[in-house]
């Protein structure tokens, strides 16, 4: 758990004027209370880059007795588990560099970014046009108010945080006995805020402890400047559900956790993004991954020779008919090769026995190819005819019958998504009980067993066996190009314009030219219309024979419209774009 | 991007890696690049391979004890295995075959019988009950097709459900295999082109019509497997095409149905079902199958392998909670015995000639050091059989003598605890199954189970013609045995018994004749007193005494210890819950979490043992992901847990990773959970993604 590995961290002792210091910052901060209004979007959580900045000072031990406490009473919600792990961050450098990289991206989703504001470094005044409702408190918390006066102002605070939330966070906790019920909180809490602030104001030390306590008790994951707190409606939302459950089991069982993070308005994430982090490059990834030295490797090659001594068992059991699917994590694939090594050197003779090995995570693989592989390696010459997967089937079962010859199958990942169609299950299915093929595959995923049914299943005969590698998957996953898809950047192609060179270095000067011609006509089409992107052109057939070459490399994009006209597109930005013709140009 | 192999574990494959399938052959492959000429080279090799002598099975079992086990005895063990199983599995195809028979000549009757009597353009339909087990009917479905194909020389399509998504791909199957047929496989046809150069497409059933004209066949059988799992409309049109084509081609169908006629009849519209001549066939269910096959293979007297009750009760549960069909059971028991003989150094024994082969000194050695030798020899000493324990332990031909005798004895032992279960079987309101009831009797013996002291309570409560009927019954098991289980009839070594029981029959039968002429009605003491009946006190006396009798004897008759307690049960009980769980049950899932959550249980490293759940910046990066991941919602931003990952991995002062490394690792990390189907990519917010699995 997050907050706990928090506490591991060694700490600097505390100070009472260190502490002091922070309340400063404090309150200056709530003097421009519109910071967090900005912030609020960002629900709960805090975000990681923002904590560093209290920290290096603030930090205590104290501190960590009570987000330890925390940690024992609080939702697991990945709020804190994100952001306490960011806080182990003892980097300060490297902190502060991330928080200038959040401050970015608070301004463009407050969509008031103004530059001159960024370079005073001063957020609070960027997004200052946002919040209109908020009543000015600069005052609050130099003078000795009346508790009335402070009440009418907290009244004020609650009709503001309402507004707040109808405008922030409207879609999720749009309920209003909800509303009610954080209205409360926040004047309740307000309350017990203030009187803390008041015993603090006397310069109790002493007492410093406590209220970190309780702001730790408000479920406040990090060292907060405590005026902000009263502002921070979502944290505040935090803390009443927190107090609707006291204490929420710690393990919940799976399906409980399911219901507990999918309930209306669970989901609270920071607003950082990635924006400030230069992203991996597949060249950057490579030469760094072939720096790195993998410290479990040793182990990991034990891990590999102790299942390698099971080949012998394997065979057996394909010889017995028994297919067999080898699960767990890793790769599984170096294992499967080093098998078929074994089988290959096992038998005596290899125009009777033969090993197919077919590469389910490829991303073109398909049923056809797979069954025209295993015909050929039955029969080079016969040609297996095109058509229906299960009619090859046949023909290719009608063509092993003929043949004495056993086919040994090695399928990596069964389950990628090229072989996910329940279709493709079948075929294999109906190939593996065939008495002349044996089959042994991999499944990479934990669920792969939901892709058969009982009787795809029976036909298949299974045997399973635990072959945990913590391989890498090193060819069964392009991991640059799936961080980025998963992180919804374009993926799929050539390396942004690093890549285009690339391939255009390969090609012939013409080619290079239409290219720069294509990326001119975009662009000029960009300045002049606005947002369309596409060009349309008229085909030759030795430009067809280019744009091929360009499409292959995912360097263009093409599609049809409803006319049938073809309409090609450059799959960059405009910028890069840019960059990519200065580099032609060049 | 055959460049970016890199790591150390990853083998050189050249381009292989990313082809989607292709042929093993590392003698071949340095030069790779010559493809279709070394394709040219096989065929001419291939033809002169045929001479060679083949060697299946060359040698798959490993050395045992330690690896001193001598060859001799491998490959005795490996003979032993496969004589072994291929007697269990010839009678389990034999209970097979035999299962389905009734079936499958119902069916080639009503179709042959259709022919002749045509029946008024309707279409002749088979309606094949099947039950629910899926895995069952294809093995029905392929004998009903094999056994049409030989007996009425129809042409048998068999549809499944995943075959046929649309009616023109049902339609262009059911001509291609019709036209395919195997049994005219030799002439080469176009399926499109007719004879008279005419055209077709390949779902018009003209092209069919066309074919048969030229190989005429008396039917064409069109078997819907899983007839629920077609789209209802798919199989309405259907049967409209074959109506209207019923005068020129000559249909027969066959309905696989899991449910119901009422329920099959129920999903087509009433206009459709008038056009099916139909006739239900009820199919023996999957459980009876299995029970027979259980009779045959499990509890035989000539099993080679007695499966314990710990195996036994993990297969039967498997069957009952996969819903898992024949296939399945017949497969976990070959499962078992490939164990028994592939792991077990005295399988040996089990091997034809065994009494011929003495045990080696090694195996010997290890006999002494067997759990139920240890038992035997205490029991021994007890008796105060000294001498015979001396021997044991010093004299290794000794030894082996015994150990011959031993095996006898299990057959013996098999016999008996066969015979009580029987005798148990015929307990009046019997109600566990045959099955069930062997699983008891091994696990506990006959003295542990409850149905022993039911059954001679029940006696001694029964009136005279109840206990009459139930010692004809014993008597008849005694006498001609079960031949179902092999239990052959023991009227010579139990003799006596026999008529002793046959003696007790007569004279209660001349009690009670004495009794009606009497008019009272018999019974014994030990007969509940709630209704008051006189009986003569004389006939009472000599009925309790003939109930001591039978209840002594009986109490002697069915003893049975647990096959646990035979001594060197070791050669001929398998019992192991583990390799069985592990290789049929498998829990992928937790094991991934595992892996993932405890590395170091695989791993066995030393530096990423931590004391509490403490995230260990050791760890894979997977893990150490994986970790965070259970701590989020359901949306997780990508960002921050760069930042939490960060701070981990760059914990450690001497060994942190740098960000641009870290970063790496993260990716990979990423990927990896997004292969493993944790995350997805979400569109709510920008770096965001979506948690897919709650383990």
């Amino acid at each position: 758990m997050a907050p706990r590995r928090k506490a591991d961290a060694p700490e600097p002792a505390k100070a009472a004027p260190v502490r002091q210091s922070t309340r400063k910052r404090a309150a200056a901060k709530t003097e421009e209370p519109t910071n967090e209004a900005a912030d609020d979007d960002k629900a709960a959580q805090p975000s990681p880059a923002k904590r560093p900045r209290g920290r290096p000072t603030a930090a205590s031990k104290l501190q960590n007795g009570a987000s330890q406490k925390k940690s024992i009473y609080d939702v697991p919600s990945d709020d804190d588990a994100v952001g306490g792990e960011g806080r182990s961050n003892k980097d300060k450098d490297k902190a502060e560099q991330a928080h200038v990289g959040d401050e970015e991206e608070v301004e463009q989703v407050a969509t008031t970014p103004k530059r001159k504001v960024k370079t005073t470094t001063s957020p609070v005044k960027a997004s200052g046009t946002k919040n209109i409702i908020t009543p000015s408190r600069a005052t609050r918390f130099t003078g000795g108010e009346t508790p009335q006066w402070r009440r009418n102002d907290r009244s004020a605070r609650k009709k503001s945080a309402r507004a707040l939330i109808e405008r922030m966070v409207a879609g999720d906790a749009s309920d209003e006995d909800e509303q009610e019920e954080l209205a409360q909180e926040i004047y309740d809490s307000s309350q017990d805020e203030d009187e803390e602030e008041e015993e603090l104001g006397e310069g109790a030390e002493g007492r410093v402890q406590e209220i970190d306590e309780s702001e730790a008790a408000a479920a406040s994951p990090s060292k907060k400047p405590r005026g902000r707190q009263k502002k921070e409606t979502a944290l505040k939302q935090k803390g009443r559900a927190r107090k609707k459950s006291p204490t929420p089991p710690r393990d919940l069982p799976p399906y409980e956790l399911y219901f507990a993070q999918n309930r209306p308005g669970a989901a609270k994430t920071s607003s950082n993004t990635l924006a400030s982090l230069e992203l991996l490059t597949h060249e950057e990834y490579f030469s760094l991954l072939h720096q790195h030295k993998e410290h479990h490797a040793g182990d990991i090659e034990y891990l590999q020779s102790w299942h390698t001594e099971s080949f012998p068992q394997w065979s057996f059991e394909l010889s017995e008919g028994f297919s067999i699917c080898l699960y767990g994590y890793g790769s599984k694939r170096p294992l499967l090769h080093k098998f078929a090594k074994f089988l290959y050197d096992e038998t005596p003779d290899h125009q009777t026995s033969k090993i197919v090995i077919i590469n389910g995570y490829v991303r073109s693989t398909s049923i056809r190819e797979m069954l025209g592989t295993i015909a050929s390696a039955v029969d080079p010459s016969h040609r297996l005819p095109a058509g229906n997967p299960s009619v090859m089937l046949d023909s290719l079962k009608a063509l092993l019958s003929s043949h004495d010859i056993d086919i040994t199958v090695i399928i990596n990942s069964v389950d990628a998504v090229p072989l996910r169609r329940a279709g493709t299950q079948t075929i294999l299915a109906q190939l593996a009980s065939h008495p002349q093929i044996q089959l042994i595959c991999s499944a990479d995923t934990p669920d792969f067993s939901l892709l058969w049914d009982s009787g795809v299943r029976s036909a298949f005969n299974f045997v399973f066996h635990d072959c945990t590698t913590f391989a890498p998957f090193t060819v069964e996953i392009d991991v640059v190009d799936d961080v980025h898809e998963l992180l919804g950047r374009k993926a799929r192609r050539v390396g942004g314009k690093e890549g285009v060179t690339y391939v255009l270095r390969s090609l012939p000067e013409n080619a290079k030219n239409l290219f720069r011609l294509l990326v001119t006509e975009v662009l000029m089409a960009i300045d002049d219309e606005g947002a369309v992107e596409e060009f349309i052109c008229s085909s030759e057939m030795a430009f067809r024979t280019l744009l091929k070459e360009f499409h292959d490399h995912q360097m263009i994009t093409s599609r049809k419209d409803v006319l049938g006209t073809e309409l090609l597109s450059l799959p960059f930005r405009r910028e890069e774009l840019e960059a990519i013709l200065e580099d032609l140009m060049a | 991007m055959a460049d970016t192999e890199t790591l150390a574990l990853a083998e050189t494959l050249g381009d292989q890696e990313h082809q989607a399938a292709y042929i093993f052959d590392p003698a071949a492959e340095a030069p790779v690049s010559d493809r279709p000429a070394k394709r040219r080279m096989i065929p001419k090799k291939h033809a002169v391979q045929p001479e060679k002598p083949k060697e299946k099975h060359a040698r798959r079992f490993q050395p045992l004890l330690n690896g001193l086990e001598s060859s001799e005895c491998l490959q005795l063990r490996q003979d032993a295995f496969l004589k072994s199983w291929s007697r269990v599995q010839d009678r389990i195809d034999g209970v097979l075959r035999e299962t389905n028979q009734s079936t499958l000549e119902a069916v080639t009757g009503f179709i042959n019988e259709c022919t002749v009597q045509r029946t008024d353009s309707r279409i002749p339909s088979a309606l094949i009950i099947t039950g629910a087990n899926m895995a069952s009917q294809s093995l029905l479905f392929g004998q009903l097709s094999d056994s049409l194909q030989a007996r009425a020389r129809a042409k048998v399509v068999l549809l499944r459900s995943g075959d046929a998504s649309n009616l023109k791909a049902a339609l262009r199957r059911i001509i291609l295999e019709v036209v395919a047929n195997p049994s005219d496989a030799g002439e080469e046809q176009d399926l499109s082109l007719d004879n008279d150069g005419k055209r077709y497409l390949n779902y018009d059933f003209e092209a069919l019509r066309s074919h048969l004209a030229h190989h005429p066949s008396p039917h064409v059988i069109v078997a819907f497997q899983d007839s629920e799992a077609f789209e209802t409309g798919l199989l309405t049109d259907l049967i409209l095409l074959f109506s209207s084509w019923l005068d020129r081609i000559p249909f027969k169908l066959l309905f696989g149905v899991a449910t119901s006629v009422e329920l099959f009849q129920a999903r087509l519209l009433k206009s459709t079902c008038q056009l099916l001549y139909g006739r239900q066939f009820d199919v023996e269910q999957a459980d009876t199958i299995v029970e027979k096959i259980f009779k045959t293979a499990v509890a035989h007297v000539d099993a080679p392998l007695r499966i314990g009750p710990v195996s036994l009760q993990m297969v039967l549960d498997r069957q009952r909670d996969q819903a898992a069909g024949v296939p399945i059971f017949v497969s976990s028991l070959k499962y078992a015995y490939m164990c028994h003989f592939y792991t077990n150094p005295f399988s040996i024994l089990l091997a034809d000639n065994a009494p011929q082969v003495a045990l080696r000194s090694e195996h010997l050695e290890v006999v002494r050091s067997l759990s139920s030798f240890r038992s035997h020899v205490e029991a021994s000493l007890r008796d105060k059989a000294v001498s015979h324990v001396q021997s044991l332990l010093d004299d290794d031909d000794y030894l082996n003598r015994q150990v011959q005798e031993q095996l006898e004895s299990s057959r013996s032992w098999a016999r008996r605890s066969l015979r009580t279960l029987q005798i148990l079987m015929c307990r009046p309101g019997q109600a566990s199954t045959f099955t069930q009831l062997y699983v008891d009797l091994l696990t506990q013996g006959v003295d542990g189970l409850d149905q022993l002291s039911d059954l001679v309570s029940s006696m001694r409560r029964m009136d005279p013609a109840e206990m009459m009927s139930l010692l004809n019954q014993i008597v008849a098991i005694i006498k001609d045995g079960d031949g179902s289980i092999g239990l052959e009839g023991c009227e010579g070594e139990s003799g006596p018994s026999v008529a002793l029981l046959s003696g007790i029959v007569t004279e209660i039968q001349t009690l009670c004749r004495e009794a009606e002429e009497a008019g009272r009605t018999l019974r014994s003491e030990y007969s509940g007193q709630n209704k008051i009946m006189r009986t003569t006190v004389i006939a009472q006396k000599s009925y309790t005494r003939l109930v001591d009798t039978i209840i002594e004897y009986m109490e002697a008759l069915l003893q049975c210890e647990r096959a646990e307690d035979v001594w060197l049960h070791e050669a001929w009980l398998y019992d192991f819950k583990t390799p069985y769980r592990e290789v049929f049950m498998p829990r992928p899932r937790s094991v991934v979490q595992r892996a993932l959550l405890r590395p170091h249980d695989y791993l066995a490293c030393s530096c990423c043992k931590s004391s509490k759940e403490q995230i260990m910046p050791t760890l894979p990066a997977t893990a150490i992901l994986y970790h965070l991941y259970l701590e989020t919602g359901s949306l997780i931003n990508v960002a921050d847990l760069w930042t939490a990952f960060f701070g981990i991995v760059s914990e450690d002062e001497a060994d942190g990773l740098d960000e641009r490394t870290a970063l790496v690792m993260f990716y990979r990390a990423m990927s990896e959970m997004r292969v493993l189907g944790f995350v997805k990519p979400s569109r709510k917010k920008v770096d965001h993604i979506a948690k897919l699995a709650w383990l």
